[in-house]
Protein backbone atom coordinates (compact mmCIF):
# COMPACT_ATOMS: atom_id res chain seq x y z
CA UNK A 1 0.00 0.00 0.00
CA UNK A 2 2.95 2.77 1.14
CA UNK A 3 4.87 0.98 -1.31
CA UNK A 4 2.30 2.32 -4.51
CA UNK A 5 2.29 5.21 -2.50
CA UNK A 6 6.07 5.86 -3.11
CA UNK A 7 5.82 4.63 -6.62
CA UNK A 8 3.53 7.41 -7.50
CA UNK A 9 5.37 10.31 -5.57
CA UNK A 10 8.51 9.31 -6.98
CA UNK A 11 7.15 9.09 -10.76
CA UNK A 12 5.16 12.54 -10.06
CA UNK A 13 7.65 14.15 -9.05
CA UNK A 14 10.30 13.57 -11.24
CA UNK A 15 8.18 14.10 -14.28
CA UNK A 16 7.36 17.36 -12.71
CA UNK A 17 11.26 18.03 -12.43
CA UNK A 18 11.73 17.61 -15.52
CA UNK A 19 8.62 19.80 -16.97
CA UNK A 20 9.97 22.81 -14.74
CA UNK A 21 13.84 22.00 -15.84
CA UNK A 22 12.26 22.29 -19.63
CA UNK A 23 10.23 25.36 -18.76
CA UNK A 24 13.55 27.68 -16.91
CA UNK A 25 15.33 26.37 -20.11
CA UNK A 26 12.59 28.13 -22.39
CA UNK A 27 11.57 31.13 -20.65
CA UNK A 28 13.49 34.31 -20.43
CA UNK A 29 14.00 37.53 -21.24
CA UNK A 30 15.13 36.82 -24.34
CA UNK A 31 13.06 35.23 -26.90
CA UNK A 32 14.12 31.58 -27.97
CA UNK A 33 11.45 29.38 -29.60
CA UNK A 34 10.89 25.34 -27.87
CA UNK A 35 12.27 24.01 -31.41
CA UNK A 36 15.72 26.16 -31.43
CA UNK A 37 15.95 25.20 -27.63
CA UNK A 38 15.61 22.11 -28.79
CA UNK A 39 17.73 22.06 -31.84
CA UNK A 40 20.71 23.94 -29.51
CA UNK A 41 20.22 21.12 -26.90
CA UNK A 42 20.58 18.40 -29.34
CA UNK A 43 22.92 19.21 -31.89
CA UNK A 44 25.48 20.48 -29.87
CA UNK A 45 27.72 23.52 -30.02
CA UNK A 46 26.79 26.02 -32.47
CA UNK A 47 28.32 29.50 -32.20
CA UNK A 48 25.14 31.54 -31.71
CA UNK A 49 24.01 33.61 -29.12
CA UNK A 50 20.76 32.10 -28.63
CA UNK A 51 23.39 28.66 -27.84
CA UNK A 52 25.63 30.44 -25.58
CA UNK A 53 22.31 32.01 -23.44
CA UNK A 54 20.74 28.42 -23.17
CA UNK A 55 23.98 25.98 -22.45
CA UNK A 56 25.97 29.04 -21.13
CA UNK A 57 23.45 30.54 -18.93
CA UNK A 58 19.95 28.95 -18.84
CA UNK A 59 21.29 25.12 -18.43
CA UNK A 60 23.60 25.56 -15.68
CA UNK A 61 21.19 27.58 -13.99
CA UNK A 62 18.39 25.47 -13.94
CA UNK A 63 21.04 22.42 -12.96
CA UNK A 64 22.38 24.48 -10.03
CA UNK A 65 18.18 24.54 -8.79
CA UNK A 66 18.41 20.98 -8.92
CA UNK A 67 21.85 20.43 -6.84
CA UNK A 68 21.16 23.28 -4.66
CA UNK A 69 18.03 23.12 -3.61
CA UNK A 70 17.94 19.18 -3.09
CA UNK A 71 20.84 19.78 -1.11
CA UNK A 72 18.87 22.32 1.20
CA UNK A 73 16.67 19.95 1.99
CA UNK A 74 18.80 16.82 2.52
CA UNK A 75 20.31 19.33 4.79
CA UNK A 76 17.50 19.89 6.51
CA UNK A 77 15.63 16.47 6.83
CA UNK A 78 19.55 15.74 8.23
CA UNK A 79 19.33 18.01 10.55
CA UNK A 80 15.59 17.37 11.29
CA UNK A 81 16.43 13.61 12.55
CA UNK A 82 19.08 15.02 14.53
CA UNK A 83 17.37 17.01 16.73
CA UNK A 84 14.28 14.56 16.42
CA UNK A 85 12.07 17.88 15.55
CA UNK A 86 10.84 18.80 12.39
CA UNK A 87 10.86 22.75 12.99
CA UNK A 88 14.25 23.05 12.12
CA UNK A 89 16.34 23.85 8.96
CA UNK A 90 20.18 25.36 8.15
CA UNK A 91 18.57 28.87 7.56
CA UNK A 92 16.46 29.07 10.77
CA UNK A 93 19.37 27.29 12.91
CA UNK A 94 21.72 30.05 11.62
CA UNK A 95 23.70 27.89 9.64
CA UNK A 96 23.34 29.31 6.59
CA UNK A 97 24.31 33.15 7.40
CA UNK A 98 27.13 31.88 9.34
CA UNK A 99 28.44 30.37 6.57
CA UNK A 100 27.72 33.62 4.18
CA UNK A 101 29.32 36.16 7.26
CA UNK A 102 32.77 33.76 6.71
CA UNK A 103 32.26 33.96 3.06
CA UNK A 104 31.87 37.64 2.92
CA UNK A 105 34.64 38.18 5.37
CA UNK A 106 37.13 35.54 3.25
CA UNK A 107 35.76 37.66 -0.08
CA UNK A 108 36.49 40.99 1.05
CA UNK A 109 39.93 39.96 2.62
CA UNK A 110 41.09 38.45 -1.02
CA UNK A 111 39.73 41.82 -2.65
CA UNK A 112 41.52 44.05 -0.35
CA UNK A 113 44.75 41.45 -1.68
CA UNK A 114 43.74 42.43 -5.18
CA UNK A 115 42.71 38.75 -5.87
CA UNK A 116 39.90 37.25 -6.82
CA UNK A 117 38.36 34.25 -4.46
CA UNK A 118 39.02 30.95 -5.49
CA UNK A 119 36.00 28.45 -5.70
CA UNK A 120 37.62 26.14 -3.46
CA UNK A 121 38.28 28.44 -1.10
CA UNK A 122 34.99 30.28 -0.93
CA UNK A 123 33.38 26.71 -0.43
CA UNK A 124 35.70 26.50 2.55
CA UNK A 125 35.03 29.22 3.75
CA UNK A 126 31.35 28.68 3.88
CA UNK A 127 31.67 25.70 5.28
CA UNK A 128 33.88 27.06 8.47
CA UNK A 129 31.41 29.64 8.84
CA UNK A 130 28.24 26.83 8.87
CA UNK A 131 30.27 24.75 11.24
CA UNK A 132 30.76 27.81 13.86
CA UNK A 133 27.21 28.16 13.50
CA UNK A 134 26.33 24.95 13.94
CA UNK A 135 28.87 24.59 16.71
CA UNK A 136 27.41 27.27 18.49
CA UNK A 137 23.70 26.09 18.11
CA UNK A 138 25.20 22.56 19.52
CA UNK A 139 26.43 24.64 22.52
CA UNK A 140 22.60 26.00 23.36
CA UNK A 141 21.39 22.96 22.66
CA UNK A 142 22.93 21.27 25.50
CA UNK A 143 22.71 23.85 27.60
CA UNK A 144 18.17 24.35 27.20
CA UNK A 145 16.30 21.42 26.04
CA UNK A 146 13.61 23.56 24.44
CA UNK A 147 13.32 23.70 21.09
CA UNK A 148 11.58 26.76 20.44
CA UNK A 149 14.20 28.65 22.15
CA UNK A 150 16.66 26.63 20.01
CA UNK A 151 14.87 28.32 16.78
CA UNK A 152 14.66 31.81 18.44
CA UNK A 153 18.35 31.54 19.06
CA UNK A 154 19.34 30.32 15.70
CA UNK A 155 17.26 33.08 14.10
CA UNK A 156 19.26 35.78 15.79
CA UNK A 157 22.29 34.30 15.49
CA UNK A 158 20.91 34.71 11.94
CA UNK A 159 20.49 38.02 12.29
CA UNK A 160 23.91 39.19 13.95
CA UNK A 161 25.80 37.23 10.90
CA UNK A 162 23.38 39.20 8.96
CA UNK A 163 23.79 42.37 10.44
CA UNK A 164 28.27 42.25 10.30
CA UNK A 165 27.57 40.84 6.78
CA UNK A 166 26.03 43.51 5.60
CA UNK A 167 28.37 45.69 7.39
CA UNK A 168 31.36 44.79 5.90
CA UNK A 169 29.42 44.77 2.52
CA UNK A 170 28.73 48.43 2.78
CA UNK A 171 32.03 49.42 4.04
CA UNK A 172 34.49 47.66 1.67
CA UNK A 173 34.79 50.00 -1.55
CA UNK A 174 35.55 47.65 -4.79
CA UNK A 175 33.10 47.38 -7.59
CA UNK A 176 32.99 43.88 -7.09
CA UNK A 177 30.92 44.44 -3.97
CA UNK A 178 27.87 44.24 -6.41
CA UNK A 179 28.41 41.22 -7.17
CA UNK A 180 28.72 40.37 -3.17
CA UNK A 181 25.45 42.46 -2.40
CA UNK A 182 23.46 40.25 -4.95
CA UNK A 183 25.07 37.13 -3.82
CA UNK A 184 24.21 37.64 0.02
CA UNK A 185 20.81 38.38 -0.74
CA UNK A 186 20.51 34.62 -2.47
CA UNK A 187 20.61 34.51 -6.40
CA UNK A 188 21.28 31.43 -8.67
CA UNK A 189 22.03 34.09 -11.48
CA UNK A 190 25.67 33.85 -12.78
CA UNK A 191 25.95 29.96 -12.65
CA UNK A 192 28.75 28.63 -14.98
CA UNK A 193 29.71 25.04 -15.47
CA UNK A 194 33.00 25.44 -13.16
CA UNK A 195 30.73 26.16 -10.38
CA UNK A 196 28.66 23.12 -11.65
CA UNK A 197 31.11 20.51 -11.17
CA UNK A 198 32.09 21.48 -7.89
CA UNK A 199 28.64 21.42 -6.51
CA UNK A 200 27.53 18.21 -8.68
CA UNK A 201 31.23 16.34 -6.65
CA UNK A 202 30.01 17.98 -3.00
CA UNK A 203 26.47 17.28 -3.33
CA UNK A 204 27.44 13.87 -4.53
CA UNK A 205 29.50 13.06 -2.03
CA UNK A 206 27.21 14.12 0.70
CA UNK A 207 23.86 12.10 -0.79
CA UNK A 208 26.09 9.05 -0.82
CA UNK A 209 27.12 9.35 3.01
CA UNK A 210 23.61 10.22 3.73
CA UNK A 211 22.54 6.77 2.37
CA UNK A 212 25.27 4.70 4.12
CA UNK A 213 23.34 6.02 7.60
CA UNK A 214 20.05 5.66 6.51
CA UNK A 215 19.77 2.58 8.76
CA UNK A 216 21.30 4.33 11.74
CA UNK A 217 19.38 6.97 10.78
CA UNK A 218 15.92 4.63 10.78
CA UNK A 219 16.78 3.06 14.37
CA UNK A 220 17.52 6.81 15.68
CA UNK A 221 13.89 7.86 15.12
CA UNK A 222 13.26 5.59 18.21
CA UNK A 223 15.47 8.16 20.49
CA UNK A 224 18.72 7.72 21.69
CA UNK A 225 18.47 4.65 24.33
CA UNK A 226 16.54 2.18 21.94
CA UNK A 227 18.94 3.64 19.16
CA UNK A 228 21.89 2.23 21.37
CA UNK A 229 20.32 -0.89 22.56
CA UNK A 230 20.35 -2.12 18.89
CA UNK A 231 24.04 -1.56 18.56
CA UNK A 232 23.80 2.63 16.39
CA UNK A 233 27.12 4.09 17.32
CA UNK A 234 25.51 7.20 18.35
CA UNK A 235 28.31 9.55 18.01
CA UNK A 236 29.71 8.61 15.02
CA UNK A 237 25.64 8.72 13.82
CA UNK A 238 25.32 12.40 15.35
CA UNK A 239 28.97 13.88 13.70
CA UNK A 240 28.05 12.23 10.17
CA UNK A 241 24.57 14.39 9.98
CA UNK A 242 26.06 17.19 11.55
CA UNK A 243 29.03 17.40 8.96
CA UNK A 244 26.49 16.34 6.01
CA UNK A 245 23.64 19.31 7.11
CA UNK A 246 26.86 21.74 7.68
CA UNK A 247 28.91 20.96 4.70
CA UNK A 248 25.27 20.95 2.59
CA UNK A 249 24.30 24.17 3.75
CA UNK A 250 27.97 25.40 3.52
CA UNK A 251 28.49 24.45 -0.38
CA UNK A 252 24.70 25.92 -1.03
CA UNK A 253 25.53 29.51 1.01
CA UNK A 254 28.60 29.21 -1.07
CA UNK A 255 27.60 29.44 -4.30
CA UNK A 256 24.08 30.76 -4.47
CA UNK A 257 23.69 32.91 -0.78
CA UNK A 258 21.64 32.23 1.63
CA UNK A 259 18.14 30.51 0.26
CA UNK A 260 15.46 30.38 3.01
CA UNK A 261 12.77 28.52 4.23
CA UNK A 262 13.51 25.43 1.75
CA UNK A 263 15.37 23.22 4.60
CA UNK A 264 12.52 23.05 6.72
CA UNK A 265 9.74 23.52 4.85
CA UNK A 266 9.85 20.70 2.06
CA UNK A 267 11.09 17.57 4.07
CA UNK A 268 7.36 18.53 5.97
CA UNK A 269 5.77 18.95 2.46
CA UNK A 270 7.30 15.72 1.16
CA UNK A 271 6.66 13.39 4.71
CA UNK A 272 3.32 14.58 4.42
CA UNK A 273 2.74 13.41 1.03
CA UNK A 274 4.36 9.97 1.49
CA UNK A 275 2.79 9.42 5.19
CA UNK A 276 6.27 8.50 5.97
CA UNK A 277 9.36 9.35 7.88
CA UNK A 278 11.35 6.52 6.77
CA UNK A 279 15.03 7.44 5.94
CA UNK A 280 15.58 5.60 2.83
CA UNK A 281 12.83 6.88 1.20
CA UNK A 282 13.06 10.17 2.76
CA UNK A 283 16.96 10.79 1.81
CA UNK A 284 16.36 10.59 -2.14
CA UNK A 285 12.60 12.05 -1.60
CA UNK A 286 13.94 15.25 0.23
CA UNK A 287 16.24 15.58 -2.58
CA UNK A 288 14.14 15.53 -5.34
CA UNK A 289 11.42 17.85 -3.40
CA UNK A 290 14.18 20.57 -2.73
CA UNK A 291 15.27 20.45 -6.48
CA UNK A 292 11.13 20.79 -7.27
CA UNK A 293 10.58 23.83 -4.82
CA UNK A 294 13.76 25.42 -6.10
CA UNK A 295 13.41 25.24 -9.71
CA UNK A 296 9.62 26.42 -9.16
CA UNK A 297 10.77 29.38 -6.86
CA UNK A 298 13.94 30.41 -9.20
CA UNK A 299 11.20 30.51 -12.70
CA UNK A 300 8.91 32.73 -10.17
CA UNK A 301 12.32 34.70 -9.37
CA UNK A 302 13.36 36.40 -12.82
CA UNK A 303 10.29 35.55 -14.61
CA UNK A 304 7.12 37.32 -12.79
CA UNK A 305 9.12 40.47 -12.43
CA UNK A 306 11.33 40.31 -15.84
CA UNK A 307 13.74 41.70 -16.73
CA UNK A 308 14.07 42.68 -13.04
CA UNK A 309 15.10 39.73 -10.95
CA UNK A 310 13.72 39.43 -7.42
CA UNK A 311 16.11 37.12 -4.97
CA UNK A 312 15.31 33.97 -4.71
CA UNK A 313 14.90 33.99 -0.77
CA UNK A 314 12.39 36.21 -1.30
CA UNK A 315 10.24 33.68 -3.45
CA UNK A 316 11.30 30.77 -1.43
CA UNK A 317 9.86 32.61 1.69
CA UNK A 318 6.31 33.50 0.28
CA UNK A 319 5.84 30.17 -0.63
CA UNK A 320 7.44 28.12 1.84
CA UNK A 321 6.90 30.19 5.41
CA UNK A 322 2.78 29.53 5.13
CA UNK A 323 4.08 25.54 5.06
CA UNK A 324 6.03 26.81 8.71
CA UNK A 325 3.40 28.09 10.45
CA UNK A 326 0.82 25.61 9.22
CA UNK A 327 3.69 23.27 10.48
CA UNK A 328 3.76 24.94 14.21
CA UNK A 329 0.44 25.59 14.59
CA UNK A 330 -0.64 21.56 13.95
CA UNK A 331 2.25 20.62 16.39
CA UNK A 332 1.67 23.00 19.24
CA UNK A 333 -2.04 22.10 19.01
CA UNK A 334 -1.66 18.33 19.10
CA UNK A 335 0.74 18.97 21.93
CA UNK A 336 -1.10 20.42 24.38
CA UNK B 1 30.51 -17.48 24.61
CA UNK B 2 31.45 -19.20 27.59
CA UNK B 3 29.13 -21.93 29.67
CA UNK B 4 27.39 -19.50 31.50
CA UNK B 5 24.16 -17.80 30.28
CA UNK B 6 22.11 -14.73 31.11
CA UNK B 7 23.20 -11.53 33.19
CA UNK B 8 25.37 -11.23 36.02
CA UNK B 9 26.92 -8.46 37.68
CA UNK B 10 30.28 -8.70 40.07
CA UNK B 11 31.05 -5.84 42.85
CA UNK B 12 29.19 -3.35 40.46
CA UNK B 13 29.16 0.56 41.43
CA UNK B 14 26.38 2.63 39.84
CA UNK B 15 25.40 6.28 40.07
CA UNK B 16 25.12 9.49 38.12
CA UNK B 17 28.23 11.96 39.64
CA UNK B 18 28.88 9.84 42.65
CA UNK B 19 28.06 6.23 43.84
CA UNK B 20 24.35 5.77 44.51
CA UNK B 21 24.78 2.21 44.70
CA UNK B 22 28.00 0.30 45.87
CA UNK B 23 28.81 -3.45 45.42
CA UNK B 24 25.67 -5.00 44.06
CA UNK B 25 26.02 -8.91 42.82
CA UNK B 26 23.09 -10.03 41.10
CA UNK B 27 22.24 -12.62 38.49
CA UNK B 28 19.65 -13.64 36.22
CA UNK B 29 19.44 -17.31 34.30
CA UNK B 30 18.04 -17.97 31.37
CA UNK B 31 14.12 -18.35 31.88
CA UNK B 32 14.08 -16.45 34.81
CA UNK B 33 12.23 -13.43 36.05
CA UNK B 34 14.29 -11.12 38.64
CA UNK B 35 12.58 -7.75 39.71
CA UNK B 36 14.00 -4.93 41.40
CA UNK B 37 11.67 -2.95 43.80
CA UNK B 38 12.25 -0.05 45.94
CA UNK B 39 10.92 3.30 46.99
CA UNK B 40 11.46 6.30 44.11
CA UNK B 41 14.45 7.25 43.72
CA UNK B 42 16.47 4.68 45.10
CA UNK B 43 18.32 3.30 41.99
CA UNK B 44 16.65 0.75 40.00
CA UNK B 45 16.21 2.89 36.88
CA UNK B 46 20.05 4.20 37.82
CA UNK B 47 21.27 0.43 37.89
CA UNK B 48 18.68 -0.94 34.76
CA UNK B 49 20.53 2.03 32.56
CA UNK B 50 23.79 1.06 33.87
CA UNK B 51 23.16 -2.31 32.71
CA UNK B 52 21.95 -1.34 29.11
CA UNK B 53 25.20 0.46 28.91
CA UNK B 54 23.39 4.05 29.01
CA UNK B 55 25.15 4.78 32.02
CA UNK B 56 29.11 4.17 32.54
CA UNK B 57 29.20 1.98 35.67
CA UNK B 58 31.59 3.44 38.47
CA UNK B 59 33.08 0.71 39.01
CA UNK B 60 32.82 -3.88 39.08
CA UNK B 61 31.94 -5.97 35.91
CA UNK B 62 28.70 -6.78 33.97
CA UNK B 63 28.52 -10.19 32.78
CA UNK B 64 26.37 -10.64 29.52
CA UNK B 65 26.15 -14.52 28.80
CA UNK B 66 29.28 -14.25 30.32
CA UNK B 67 31.58 -12.58 29.32
CA UNK B 68 32.34 -9.12 30.30
CA UNK B 69 29.93 -6.54 28.74
CA UNK B 70 33.39 -3.94 28.17
CA UNK B 71 35.00 -6.45 25.77
CA UNK B 72 31.50 -6.99 23.34
CA UNK B 73 30.88 -4.46 20.26
CA UNK B 74 28.12 -2.91 20.15
CA UNK B 75 26.34 -5.17 17.76
CA UNK B 76 26.97 -8.40 19.69
CA UNK B 77 25.50 -6.98 22.56
CA UNK B 78 22.56 -5.59 20.58
CA UNK B 79 21.94 -9.53 19.59
CA UNK B 80 22.15 -10.89 23.15
CA UNK B 81 19.99 -8.03 25.48
CA UNK B 82 17.05 -5.88 24.45
CA UNK B 83 15.35 -3.18 26.31
CA UNK B 84 11.77 -1.34 27.26
CA UNK B 85 12.07 1.80 29.22
CA UNK B 86 9.77 4.13 30.13
CA UNK B 87 10.74 6.91 27.54
CA UNK B 88 7.78 8.63 25.98
CA UNK B 89 9.16 8.23 22.42
CA UNK B 90 7.29 10.39 19.97
CA UNK B 91 8.71 9.03 16.11
CA UNK B 92 6.79 11.47 13.60
CA UNK B 93 4.76 9.45 11.34
CA UNK B 94 6.24 6.13 12.01
CA UNK B 95 3.82 2.94 12.06
CA UNK B 96 3.70 0.03 14.58
CA UNK B 97 5.18 -2.00 12.46
CA UNK B 98 8.51 0.29 11.53
CA UNK B 99 8.94 0.54 15.42
CA UNK B 100 9.21 -2.94 15.96
CA UNK B 101 11.25 -3.69 12.55
CA UNK B 102 14.08 -1.77 14.65
CA UNK B 103 14.55 -4.53 16.68
CA UNK B 104 15.89 -6.79 13.62
CA UNK B 105 18.76 -3.54 13.49
CA UNK B 106 21.72 -5.82 14.79
CA UNK B 107 20.44 -8.44 11.98
CA UNK B 108 20.30 -6.64 8.88
CA UNK B 109 23.13 -5.27 6.46
CA UNK B 110 24.65 -2.06 6.31
CA UNK B 111 21.53 -0.33 4.58
CA UNK B 112 19.17 -1.76 6.97
CA UNK B 113 17.02 -3.96 4.00
CA UNK B 114 14.85 -6.48 5.99
CA UNK B 115 14.88 -10.54 4.83
CA UNK B 116 11.79 -12.69 4.38
CA UNK B 117 13.01 -14.20 7.95
CA UNK B 118 13.44 -10.56 9.23
CA UNK B 119 9.95 -9.93 8.38
CA UNK B 120 8.75 -13.07 9.83
CA UNK B 121 10.45 -12.09 13.14
CA UNK B 122 8.76 -9.27 13.41
CA UNK B 123 5.27 -10.65 12.21
CA UNK B 124 5.77 -13.13 14.86
CA UNK B 125 6.53 -11.36 17.47
CA UNK B 126 3.55 -8.89 16.59
CA UNK B 127 0.90 -11.30 16.84
CA UNK B 128 2.30 -12.59 19.95
CA UNK B 129 2.06 -9.63 22.08
CA UNK B 130 -1.23 -8.72 20.29
CA UNK B 131 -0.43 -6.27 18.14
CA UNK B 132 -0.73 -7.90 14.75
CA UNK B 133 -3.67 -5.71 13.54
CA UNK B 134 -2.03 -2.07 14.42
CA UNK B 135 1.01 -3.08 12.08
CA UNK B 136 -0.38 -0.30 9.62
CA UNK B 137 -1.07 1.99 12.59
CA UNK B 138 0.95 5.33 13.13
CA UNK B 139 2.98 4.68 16.52
CA UNK B 140 1.80 8.24 18.23
CA UNK B 141 -2.33 7.49 17.75
CA UNK B 142 -2.49 4.55 19.82
CA UNK B 143 -3.03 3.82 23.02
CA UNK B 144 -0.45 3.76 26.03
CA UNK B 145 -1.28 0.20 26.29
CA UNK B 146 -0.90 -0.73 23.06
CA UNK B 147 2.12 0.93 23.05
CA UNK B 148 3.95 -0.53 25.98
CA UNK B 149 3.22 -4.43 24.09
CA UNK B 150 4.33 -2.98 20.77
CA UNK B 151 7.61 -1.65 22.65
CA UNK B 152 7.89 -4.84 24.17
CA UNK B 153 7.40 -6.45 20.52
CA UNK B 154 10.01 -4.99 19.43
CA UNK B 155 12.25 -6.22 22.15
CA UNK B 156 11.31 -9.58 21.38
CA UNK B 157 11.82 -10.07 18.14
CA UNK B 158 15.38 -8.40 18.72
CA UNK B 159 15.74 -12.28 19.96
CA UNK B 160 18.00 -11.01 22.91
CA UNK B 161 19.15 -13.63 25.55
CA UNK B 162 18.25 -11.12 28.21
CA UNK B 163 15.90 -8.53 28.47
CA UNK B 164 15.61 -5.98 30.54
CA UNK B 165 12.55 -3.74 31.42
CA UNK B 166 12.06 -0.70 33.53
CA UNK B 167 8.64 -0.97 34.97
CA UNK B 168 6.88 -2.00 31.83
CA UNK B 169 3.10 -1.85 33.33
CA UNK B 170 3.53 2.32 33.53
CA UNK B 171 0.86 3.89 32.67
CA UNK B 172 -1.25 0.97 32.07
CA UNK B 173 -4.09 -0.19 33.84
CA UNK B 174 -4.89 -3.45 36.40
CA UNK B 175 -6.02 -5.53 33.06
CA UNK B 176 -3.25 -4.55 30.92
CA UNK B 177 -0.79 -4.63 33.76
CA UNK B 178 -1.51 -8.46 34.30
CA UNK B 179 -1.90 -8.96 30.13
CA UNK B 180 1.10 -7.19 29.44
CA UNK B 181 3.35 -9.06 32.71
CA UNK B 182 1.77 -12.73 31.64
CA UNK B 183 3.34 -12.38 28.16
CA UNK B 184 6.76 -11.16 29.34
CA UNK B 185 6.25 -14.25 31.74
CA UNK B 186 5.62 -16.76 28.86
CA UNK B 187 8.05 -15.19 26.82
CA UNK B 188 10.91 -15.99 29.59
CA UNK B 189 10.02 -19.20 29.89
CA UNK B 190 8.77 -20.23 26.36
CA UNK B 191 12.38 -18.66 25.07
CA UNK B 192 14.75 -19.32 27.90
CA UNK B 193 15.31 -15.35 28.51
CA UNK B 194 16.66 -14.09 31.16
CA UNK B 195 14.42 -11.21 32.42
CA UNK B 196 15.31 -8.15 34.42
CA UNK B 197 12.69 -5.90 34.88
CA UNK B 198 11.67 -2.92 37.85
CA UNK B 199 7.63 -2.84 39.35
CA UNK B 200 6.24 -0.43 41.67
CA UNK B 201 3.31 -2.84 42.30
CA UNK B 202 4.05 -5.28 44.91
CA UNK B 203 1.08 -7.62 44.56
CA UNK B 204 1.97 -8.33 40.83
CA UNK B 205 5.65 -8.66 42.14
CA UNK B 206 5.44 -11.33 44.57
CA UNK B 207 3.50 -13.29 42.07
CA UNK B 208 5.71 -12.77 39.12
CA UNK B 209 9.00 -12.98 40.19
CA UNK B 210 11.40 -16.24 40.29
CA UNK B 211 13.69 -13.72 42.35
CA UNK B 212 13.21 -10.23 43.74
CA UNK B 213 16.18 -7.62 44.77
CA UNK B 214 15.03 -4.92 47.25
CA UNK B 215 16.80 -1.73 46.28
CA UNK B 216 16.86 1.19 49.00
CA UNK B 217 18.73 3.09 51.45
CA UNK B 218 21.76 3.36 49.17
CA UNK B 219 22.46 -0.44 48.75
CA UNK B 220 20.87 -3.83 47.93
CA UNK B 221 18.82 -4.61 50.97
CA UNK B 222 17.76 -7.92 50.32
CA UNK B 223 17.75 -10.70 47.40
CA UNK B 224 15.74 -13.62 47.78
CA UNK B 225 12.51 -15.50 46.64
CA UNK B 226 9.09 -13.87 46.61
CA UNK B 227 8.58 -15.55 49.99
CA UNK B 228 11.15 -14.45 51.77
CA UNK B 229 10.99 -10.80 50.60
CA UNK B 230 7.64 -10.22 51.09
CA UNK B 231 7.53 -9.79 55.13
CA UNK B 232 5.44 -7.46 56.62
CA UNK B 233 7.72 -5.36 58.11
CA UNK B 234 10.92 -5.50 55.75
CA UNK B 235 8.45 -4.08 53.16
CA UNK B 236 7.63 -1.22 55.57
CA UNK B 237 11.34 -0.38 55.99
CA UNK B 238 11.74 -0.40 52.90
CA UNK B 239 9.46 1.86 51.60
CA UNK B 240 9.54 3.83 54.62
CA UNK B 241 6.01 3.37 56.08
CA UNK B 242 6.59 2.05 59.66
CA UNK B 243 3.94 4.68 60.76
CA UNK B 244 1.54 4.36 58.61
CA UNK B 245 -1.34 2.24 58.66
CA UNK B 246 -1.92 0.36 55.18
CA UNK B 247 -1.83 -3.15 54.42
CA UNK B 248 1.60 -3.73 52.61
CA UNK B 249 1.56 -6.57 50.67
CA UNK B 250 -2.10 -7.07 49.76
CA UNK B 251 -3.45 -4.55 46.47
CA UNK B 252 -6.04 -2.28 49.29
CA UNK B 253 -4.66 0.90 50.71
CA UNK B 254 -5.69 3.20 53.99
CA UNK B 255 -4.14 6.25 54.98
CA UNK B 256 -5.09 7.58 58.00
Amino acid sequence: MSKRRNAVFFCVITILIIAFFWINIVLGSADISVREVLGIITGGSSETMESSIIMGIRMPRAISAVLLGGALALSGYLLQTFFGNPIVGPFVLGISSGAKLFVALTMIFFLSLGKQMGLNMMVLAAFVGASLAMAFVLLISVKVRNMSILVVCGIMTGYICSAITDLVVTFADDSNIVNLHNWSMGSLSGMGWEEIRLIAVIVAICFLLAVLIQKPMNAYRLGEAYARSVGVNIKLLRVMLIFISSLLAACVTAFAGPISFVGIAVPHLVRSALGTDSAPVMIPASFLGGALITLFCDLVARTVFAPTEVSISSVTAVFLVPVVIYMMIKRSGRNS
Amino acid sequence: MSGENGIRTEKLDIGYKSDLIKDISLCVRPGEIVTLIGPNGSGKTTLLKTLSGELKSRGGTVYLDGDDRESLKASEIAKRMSIVMTYKIKPELMTCREVVEVGRYPYTGSFGILSDTDREKVKEAMEWTDVADLDESLFSNISDGQKQRVLLARAICQEPEIMILDEPTSFLDIRHKIDILQRIRAFAEGKKVAVLMSLHELGIARNISDTVVCVGEGEVLKTGTPEEVFKEEFIRRLYHLEDTDIDMLGEVLWLK
